[in-house]
């Protein structure tokens, strides 16, 4: 086990930079989750770590040691990918144990070790099967086993679960949560689904475009986002934003949403700014409250448990900024989230309500959030 | 109902037909190497010989040297196809996994000498095998038939090689294997259909060439291949085709048992290396 220190990495394919100075500490133990959307040079950052890719600049230490310049086998890591990657024409057993026989370990010992580690994953039964006679599950708690057999100083994942149907893959979540705590290795692990960072990471790791928009744990990343592109990718459905020009209604700041003027929790400074508005699906509820606007909702989404009501923005509320990180580009809607809702909330006219105390705001021009 | 009986009367009219027209020569060669000479040229022709002669092929084992030939053909096409492949898996895996400054052109450039006719190249190979002391040695149609099988067994082997997930030789390679290590420990017993149907091509084609080892191996009777054997059966007055039928069978049964064997692997060979 061993602490990661990634100090100024950078990575470019000619003109094209695909990371940009990304310096990290990784404490020892530590679960640390890449998140971000395609492209955003999480996985290209974990091939460099594995010494897969090679870093344009900087420098990588594992345990104290410089590996910058080692091959992918020197570094003493072990790395889960994407689609497994077992080898087809080797059996479970050999698969788990090609790393060790790789380093000369002696075969009683790999024997033992792959006994164990397959004990601990529950695939004993599959030792001597081929992968191709595995289902996906199978296939990733071997490629999972092939990684602790190693006794690694880390391990490497790269989005293990998104070849898994979605109740498999929250079940293996867990296991691997479960399986981090047991053996508290180093653990660095690439997603580009929110809900797995948020579930699994002592820290998150957010980033676009190569370069890292917010290090922070969970909760943090969820109540503190650092700017509007974390806002709107964390949290399910992301946040809604709404404009608006801060104005000095007396001796507080506000702002005008759906008609209402909204006291602001801030400094008398903002007055006159251009402001993006952040409120989180979740934090608007049914019935009156704080501030109350009537709506006739555009869509009502039932999930049993919850309901996502969608209602029309006002055109001065229209934030040209989008949900989700930018992959959803409705600017003109905002989603209520109600949880256990009344079952009459389906068409007509509803009473929905929020908490200014609840609202974050960011700077409409740097998108940065304002304290 | 009706519509699906016609349909299967086509198919299966149109696959017997295209049986027979491929089988066919082999039938007639087969019934020439066993028919007694005076039998050939009758009319009507006769489909099977009143009296097989089965003696044939024992006979021109004795009479002519067909184990040399053949055993000569085996050494030619195993070595040029053991240099090929070699060549062949190193470029075609390089081809398919680093990203060289005009890689792709090089890719297509090998690809170009497949275009070449075989014959264009005899006789500069020639003047170069005459000054290397080559000509009369097995050695001249072993590096003759690698020029001409791998371009096409590279070309073959990097689309076989694109189809292999990355991930498996970079998860050989966490696994402490060098980059060639990783090709030979996993890439390689992974592409095993894809090996096999390459190796075979290029065996088939060392093993069916006449006119390299016309050239190059003329004055050197020790050393002829079973297709330079069996030409020298013909008289320049009088053949006897039922000998020389015989001899062709005896050179074409390995090849077919090859293909009888590999079948399966090499099916699945083929389609996935063709897959890009």
């Amino acid at each position: 086990m061993a602490g990661i220190h990634i100090e100024r990495v950078t990575k470019s394919y000619g003109q094209l930079a695909v990371l940009k100075d990304f310096s990290l500490e990784v404490k020892d133990g530590e679960f640390v989750v890449f998140v971000g959307p395609s492209g955003c040079g999480k996985s290209t950052m974990l091939k460099i770590l594995a010494g897969l890719e090679e870093a344009s600049s900087g420098s990588i230490r594992i345990g104290g040691r410089d590996v910058t310049d080692l091959a992918p086998g020197d570094r003493d890591i072990a790395m889960v990918f994407q689609n497994y990657a077992l080898y087809p024409h080797l059996t479970v057993r050999k698969n788990m144990g090609f790393g060790l026989k790789m380093r000369g370990t002696d075969s009683t010992e790999i024997d033992r070790r792959v006994t164990d580690a397959a004990k601990i994953l529950g695939v004993e039964h599959l030792l001597d099967r081929r992968p191709k006679a595995l289902s996906g599950g199978q296939r990733q708690r071997v490629a999972l086993g092939r990684a602790i057999v190693r006794e690694p100083q880390a391990f490497l994942m790269d989005e293990p679960l998104s070849n898994l149907d979605a109740k498999l893959r929250v079940h293996t979540r867990a296991e691997i949560s479960a399986l981090h705590k047991r053996l508290g290795v180093t653990t660095i692990y690439v997603t580009h689904d929110q809900i797995e960072a948020m579930t699994m990471a002592d820290r998150i790791v957010i980033m676009r475009d190569g370069i890292i928009q917010q290090i922070a744990d969970p909760d943090t990343m969820f109540r503190k986002p650092a700017n509007l592109f974390v806002a709107g990718f964390i949290g399910s459905p992301g946040m809604n934003f709404l404009r608006a020009t801060v104005t000095s209604n007396g001796a507080n700041p506000a702002v005008r949403l759906f008609g209402h003027e909204v006291p602001l929790q801030a400094s008398q400074s903002l007055a006159g700014r251009d402001v993006v508005v952040g409120l989180r699906p979740e934090h608007i509820v049914a019935g009156p409250g704080p501030v109350t606007f009537e709506v006739t909702p555009r869509l009502v989404e039932s999930l049993g448990s919850e309901k996502y009501i969608y209602v029309d923005v006002p055109s001065e509320n229209r934030a040209e900024v989008a949900r989700s990180g930018g992959d959803e580009r409705r600017t003109d809607t905002i989603i209520a989230r109600l949880i256990n809702p009344d079952e009459r909330i389906a068409d007509g006219r509803i009473t929905l309500s929020f908490d200014p105390a609840r609202l974050h705001l960011f700077d409409a021009t740097t998108q940065a959030s304002i304290e | 109902m009706k519509r699906s009986l016609l349909n299967q009367t086509i198919l299966y009219g149109t696959v017997i037909l295209v049986c027979a027209l491929l089988v066919f020569p082999i039938y007639w060669l087969f019934i020439t190497a066993i028919s007694p000479p005076d039998q050939l040229r009758v009319l009507p022709p006769r489909f099977w010989p009143e009296f097989p002669r089965w003696e044939v092929f024992g006979q021109i084992m004795r009479d002519r040297p067909v184990l040399l030939w053949l055993g000569n053909s085996a050494l030619a096409a195993l070595g040029s196809v053991i240099l090929s492949m070699t060549v062949s898996v190193l470029a075609g895996y390089s081809l398919s996994r680093f990203r060289v400054r005009g890689g792709q052109s090089l890719g297509l450039f090998i690809l170009t000498a497949k275009m070449l006719p075989a014959t264009l190249l005899v006789i500069p190979l020639f003047g170069i095998f005459r000054t290397l002391d080559l000509i009369g040695s097995l050695w001249s149609i072993i590096l003759a038939h690698a020029t001409l099988i791998v371009p096409f067994t590279t070309w073959m082997l990097k689309g076989y090689f694109d189809t292999i997930p990355r991930e498996l030789e970079q998860a050989a390679m966490v696994d402490g294997c060098s980059p060639l290590g990783a090709m030979a420990r996993v890439i390689l017993p992974v592409s095993a259909p894809g090996l096999a149907a390459t190796a075979l091509y290029g065996f088939v084609l060392s093993w069916s060439d006449y006119a390299y080892a016309r050239t190059f191996l003329t004055n050197a009777q020790t050393n002829w291949t079973a297709n330079l054997g069996i030409t020298t059966m013909k008289g320049e007055y009088i053949s006897n085709w039922g000998d020389i039928s015989a001899a062709s069978i005896l050179v074409a049964l390995p090849v077919l048992l090859i293909y009888l064997f590999l079948e399966r692997y090499l099916v699945g060979g083929l389609t996935a290396g063709a897959e890009k």
